[in-house]
């Protein structure tokens, strides 16, 4: 085990944050605004230097009545901001932190480092800084296709799908947090920092489950055609799991994790005695199993009242998922039960919203008010926000 | 498996993850650096956790099997002293199952202050659903992912792979970062209770606040930009089977490169196209004639032009596109082959992770392993057993 612990620790931290006392100066766009939120609604200082005319992702829709961003609200929670578009302000400002995220602003990222040998700079691109398409422009459903991602999402009726909702930014911003956090490890054991640098182009072809599998290992995959798996809906590569209709809405069905499981279930509601059939226990047969499985769960599903039978169904220990919408997601009860929802401070009001997705048992996670912007036009920028000890 | 090189080199993590959330979380965490010790009985691999499947192998390099029957006390005693030598013990077994083993905090916290447990369940460890049971599929449907991600009028479609494992195990490894980072300060560590599907809701922010507060309620969108009324913004059909490339207008100044750029004289002089909203009223003339424009031309070609022209365009891309036709990835090395050939799948090829650290790079992969190749180099590293005590252990079916 490392030590990874201060010679001056200072006892259980209750109340504060897990990166209280870090502090990050966020020079992002969209492409890794999220990173910021993540480390600031655990507690590190992070100060968002916004262009003097404003951010343009404060436009973002969707918004309030007003134009308040509820867009903005969320991914650029938890953070103070600045206003400057001067350069050797941002540098000065970059010498009080600990870490700093970029999609490009820095003009010289190596040798802001090289003044701060101990800096942490996180450098977001959507290509990386060199190659034949390091300068090609990809807003998220570029970024999405050429990342993989839209080719295996749709179905044979449709053109490959975007995923909904901005992912790209969630991708871009998670691998942003993990490179600027496991850098800050090094820095604080080593006193070494440095430049990080992240492709968004790579990020998102790393979150894609089966696709490289199929592309590099699909001769050794029986039930593989070739190695494109076409776009096929909600169904699953392995065949066993897909959306199904049932009375009152929709549900994913698996027989998996246990065959035999869903074969007892079916037949005590006197369905797929067949799937009882000795053959079955040949593995070479698995694919005649799946097929004949999942057929006669269609069926049966068909006839179910939503609710109840996915109520029915966890209880078994099926890890079946009812389908839902933005309003039931809203109201569904283990998020109430876990008071999971927090609020976001926006347009001079909070609006609920999205809650941690992770708890600590010591340190604290909030989502924080960041006040008004204050333009920095003068004095020391350091001194202005409170970084000049 | 020699010194690794990357940011967390130094810590140690004891993983009793399996499927992909939770190994890709310390997947993450080997690539960087990290010790990771996977602990697996060779009697509990199912289908695609089997050690020999490439779907295993895919998600669990970087580290080292340890084979323990943890039905057995001795396996249980050994785990233990193993948690208590980790910085982070990390599993993503349904609520309850580590604590059942006496390998929970609770259990192993007194002894250890500082290790960190993360705790990757489905629904999170308290709650009316703690007990239900998660794929990545489950936690789409159930997060609203699987009915945002369509078209108009279908809520069956949803995201074609499995999504939100991977970025489980990504908000997993900042969680475990945060817990250590806090160490540092406090000196003690602490347990994490992270829920795969509030996750997953997450992903949904700026749609859940929509609804709470002007209760608008999301609808599939197709490849319209969720919230703003970018027009052109689709994916256009390109000349051969299935061939396609996106097309994303989001200015003005694109949008009158686009017209430039295809002929289009008669929307430039449009004063209703000028700005984006017009052009969103008018969005089936606009992509039919972008599409009439695509249709017979090369998707790579249709992207180079409108790119040279100044309008965002991208290849749909596969996975065959990603692994052997984008010269991008070709040009960083994201992939490359193992040397050490796999001794039952055979060669193996590495997706490299992508964030590149300066100064502390991740250039050491290692391919997964499979049982018995690190039972002795983890029990002499981290517990100082001898090889005849390994033996032993083998023998006896302990580690099994």
């Amino acid at each position: 085990m490392t030590t990874d612990v201060a010679a001056d620790a200072v006892g259980d931290g209750a109340g504060a944050g897990a990166l209280a006392g870090v502090r990050v100066l966020d020079l992002t766009d969209d492409r890794a605004i999220y990173a910021g939120k993540l480390l600031g609604d655990l507690g590190a200082d992070v100060l968002r230097v916004e262009p003097a005319g404003g951010d343009p992702l404060r436009e973002r829709s969707p918004r309030l009545a007003d134009g308040a961003s509820l867009w903005h609200a969320y991914f650029g929670s938890s953070r103070r901001v600045v206003r400057t578009d001067d350069a050797a302000v941002i540098a000065r400002l970059a010498a009080g932190a600990e870490i700093v995220l970029d999609c490009g602003r820095l003009l010289d990222a190596d040798g802001l480092h090289a003044e701060q040998p101990g800096l942490v700079i996180v450098d977001v691109s959507s290509f990386g800084p060199t190659g034949p398409w390091r300068d090609y422009l990809a807003p998220g459903l570029v970024a999405e296709a050429l990342g993989g991602v839209a080719a295996t999402s749709g179905d044979s009726s449709t053109p490959p799908l975007q995923l909904h909702g901005d992912q790209y930014a969630f991708v871009g911003g998670v691998y942003a947090a993990i490179g600027a956090l496991a850098a800050l490890r090094h820095a604080r054991e080593t006193g070494e920092g440095q430049v990080v640098r992240l492709s968004l182009h790579e990020a998102l072809a790393s979150v894609l489950e089966h696709v490289l599998m199929w592309a590099w290992y699909h001769d050794r995959l029986p039930f593989a055609e070739g190695p494109v798996l076409p776009r096929q809906g909600s169904l699953h590569w392995s065949g066993a799991y897909v959306v199904m209709q049932a009375v009152g809405g929709s549900i994913m069905i698996t027989p998996t994790p246990d065959f035999s499981k869903q074969a007892a279930w079916l037949v005590e509601e006197g369905r797929g005695l067949e799937l009882l059939d000795e053959r079955f226990m040949d593995p070479a047969n698995v694919a005649e199993l799946v097929d004949l499985t999942m057929a006669t769960l269609r069926e049966w599903v068909a006839e179910q009242e939503v609710e109840p039978f996915f109520h029915e169904a966890q209880a078994r220990h099926h890890p079946y998922g009812w389908v839902m919408t933005t309003p039931e997601v809203a109201g569904n009860p283990q998020l109430e039960a876990r008071e999971w929802w927090t609020r976001y401070p926006v347009g001079g009001g909070e609006v609920p919203g999205p809650g941690a997705p992770y708890h600590f048992s010591e340190s604290v996670w909030a989502v924080s008010e960041g006040g008004d912007a204050v333009v920095l036009d003068g004095g020391d920028a350091l001194d202005a926000v409170g970084w000049g000890e | 498996m020699s010194a690794t090189t990357g940011p967390l080199e130094g810590i140690r993590v004891l993983d009793f993850t399996h499927v992909l959330a939770g190994p890709f979380a310390t997947r993450m965490m080997g690539d960087m650096g990290a010790d990771v010790v996977k602990v697996m009985s060779a009697t509990r691999a199912g289908l695609a956790g089997g050690v020999d499947h490439p779907y295993h192998a895919m998600w669990n390099r970087n580290k080292r099997v340890l084979q323990l029957d943890l039905s057995r006390t001795e396996a249980r005693e050994i785990a233990r002293e193993l948690a208590l030598k980790a910085d982070l013990v990390i599993d993503n077994f349904s609520v309850g199952v580590l604590d059942r083993w006496g390998l929970g905090y609770e259990a192993v916290s007194p002894e250890h202050p500082g290790v960190v447990y993360l705790g990757m369940s489905g629904m999170g460890v308290t709650g009316p659903w703690s007990k239900y049971v998660t794929y990545a599929p489950t936690v789409h449907a159930l997060a609203g992912l699987t009915y945002l991600t369509g078209v108009a009028g279908r809520n069956d479609i949803g995201i074609g792979f499995s999504y939100n494992d991977h970025m489980a195990g990504l908000h997993g490894v900042v969680a475990a970062l945060s817990a250590i980072t806090a160490r540092r300060r406090t000196g003690r560590g602490q347990q994490i209770d992270m829920s795969q599907f509030e996750v997953g809701v997450s992903f949904s922010g700026p749609a859940l606040l929509d609804w709470f507060a002007n209760g608008v309620a999301a609808e599939p969108v197709g490849n319209a930009h969720a919230w703003e009324s970018w027009t052109p913004h689709g994916v256009y059909r390109c000349a051969g089977e299935d061939q396609w490339c996106a097309i994303a207008v989001v200015s003005d100044e694109q949008w009158r490169s686009l017209c430039a750029l295809i002929g289009a004289g008669d929307w430039l002089d449009d004063a209703s196209l000028s700005a984006t909203e017009g052009r969103r009223l008018r969005r089936e003339e606009i992509d039919a004639r972008v599409s009439e424009w695509t249709l017979g031309q090369d998707r790579y070609e249709v992207m180079r032009r409108c790119q040279a022209a100044g309008v965002p365009a991208g290849v749909v891309q596969t996975g065959v596109d990603l692994t052997q036709h984008d010269p991008q990835l070709a040009h960083t090395e994201m992939f490359f082959e193992f040397d050490d050939v796999h001794p039952t799948i055979g060669r193996l090829t590495v997706d490299r992770q992508p964030l590149r650290f300066e100064r502390t790079p991740s250039t050491v992969y290692h391919r997964a392993e499979v049982f018995g190749e690190s039972n002795e180099s983890v029990a002499r590293d981290w517990l100082g057993l001898s090889s005849a005590e390994v033996s032993r252990l083998e023998s006896e079916g302990v580690m099994e």
